[in-house]
């Protein structure tokens, strides 16, 4: 790879992302959206967080791993029982973490 | 002088704030950091010096979009093509900036400059859960955006500097960080029946469009569809 190719790559990619990301925020963050629109952009975070949810935890990597022998899947239901009564994001990502561990071991 | 103002969340000064949002995005940190490893390693193994692989996450701070440039590069397709796969892939910001875009209306121009560059997935997902708690503010969502920044730049200095000499980091359980994340994120989201409904119908459609949409084109499509969705039938 030449030094051209890489920096090219790197400063081109910085530009794609940040027209990208701050286009919207740059033209729409001083008007008011119509009831409609707002409503559609409630639904999104919602909607994006549990698409993420179930294409992380049944098919990581692209692989769909079932619902029984899933340490993803298992390693889920303790995250989010300890985020439900803590409230804490790193406690249930900790509490993951090992569970997914835990749970990865005795799956073999 | 001992401080005696009150504790409260709105007698907090910006750098405490900041610091919440460090704090906040701690799980972001420990995602990034062995993601940005693997692109460390990626990099200098397509030819990348240590330099231009740490420079090019510290601009560009974009998990797949970054490895989907560097494996189209190395695949021999022309720098042009490359940043518009790139750019293909990274669409859904255009989603993500639009929507956090109102809550953005009080923030000056650079600030709101840097939280667009921080802007991703991640950062996003937990700015948004904050913001429904009614406790984000442009501090904490700075300070969200710098532990990621960091933990991701880092991570692929690391990863470049060491080669494969680390091992595999996934032996440590960060595999299961970003899920994780999601997981408590996603319970914090649900907090009503329309909301466990909207969730359901996205995961769902996630999963059956995975079927017929290449990388992450069914999280985009599901959340778009489904948003529709559930817009049209809650008047």
């Amino acid at each position: 790879m030449t030094a051209a190719l890489a920096w090219g790559l790197a400063i081109g990619m910085a530009l794609t992302n940040i027209v990208l990301r701050a286009t919207p925020i740059a033209l729409l963050s001083r008007l008011r959206f119509p009831p409609l629109v707002e409503r559609w952009l409630g639904y999104v975070p919602v909607s994006v967080m549990a698409a993420i949810v179930a294409s992380q935890i049944l098919t990581p990597g692209g692989r769909w791993l079932g619902l029984t022998r899933n340490p993803y899947l298992l390693a889920a239901l303790p995250t989010a029982l300890v985020y439900r009564f803590t409230r804490s994001f790193l406690g249930a990502t900790a509490v993951g973490m090992l569970s997914f561990l835990a749970f990865r071991y005795l799956l073999g | 002088m001992p401080d005696t103002s009150p504790t409260l969340p709105g007698a907090s000064t910006p750098r405490s704030r900041f610091l919440r949002g460090t704090r906040l995005g701690l799980p972001i940190f420990l995602g990034y950091v062995p993601v940005g490893m693997a692109f460390g390693l990626a990099a200098t193994a397509a030819g990348f010096t240590v330099a231009q692989a740490t420079v090019c996450s510290a601009v560009v701070l974009a998990g797949a979009g970054q490895f989907i440039g560097l494996a189209a590069l190395k695949a021999g397709a022309s720098l042009a093509s490359a940043l518009v796969a790139v750019g293909v892939v990274n669409l859904r910001y255009l989603l993500f900036s639009a929507t956090i875009s109102p809550h953005l209306s009080k923030t000056n121009r650079t600030q709101q400059m840097l939280l667009a560059f921080t802007l991703t997935d991640e950062t996003f997902a937990v700015n948004m859960s904050d913001l429904r708690e009614g406790r984000a503010d442009t501090f904490s969502m700075l300070g969200v955006g710098a532990v990621s920044w960091t933990g991701w730049t880092v991570g692929t200095l690391v990863g470049a500097l060491a080669g494969s000499a680390i091992g595999d980091p996934s032996r440590w359980g960060v595999d299961f960080a970003m899920p994780a994340m999601f997981t408590a994120l996603l319970v914090g989201q649900v907090t009503g029946r329309r909301e466990g409904v909207a969730a359901a119908l996205a995961a769902a459609l996630a999963l059956l469009l995975a079927g017929v949409l290449p990388g992450n084109w069914p999280v985009v499509a599901a959340t778009v569809i489904g948003a529709t969705v559930m817009t049209a039938a809650t008047r």
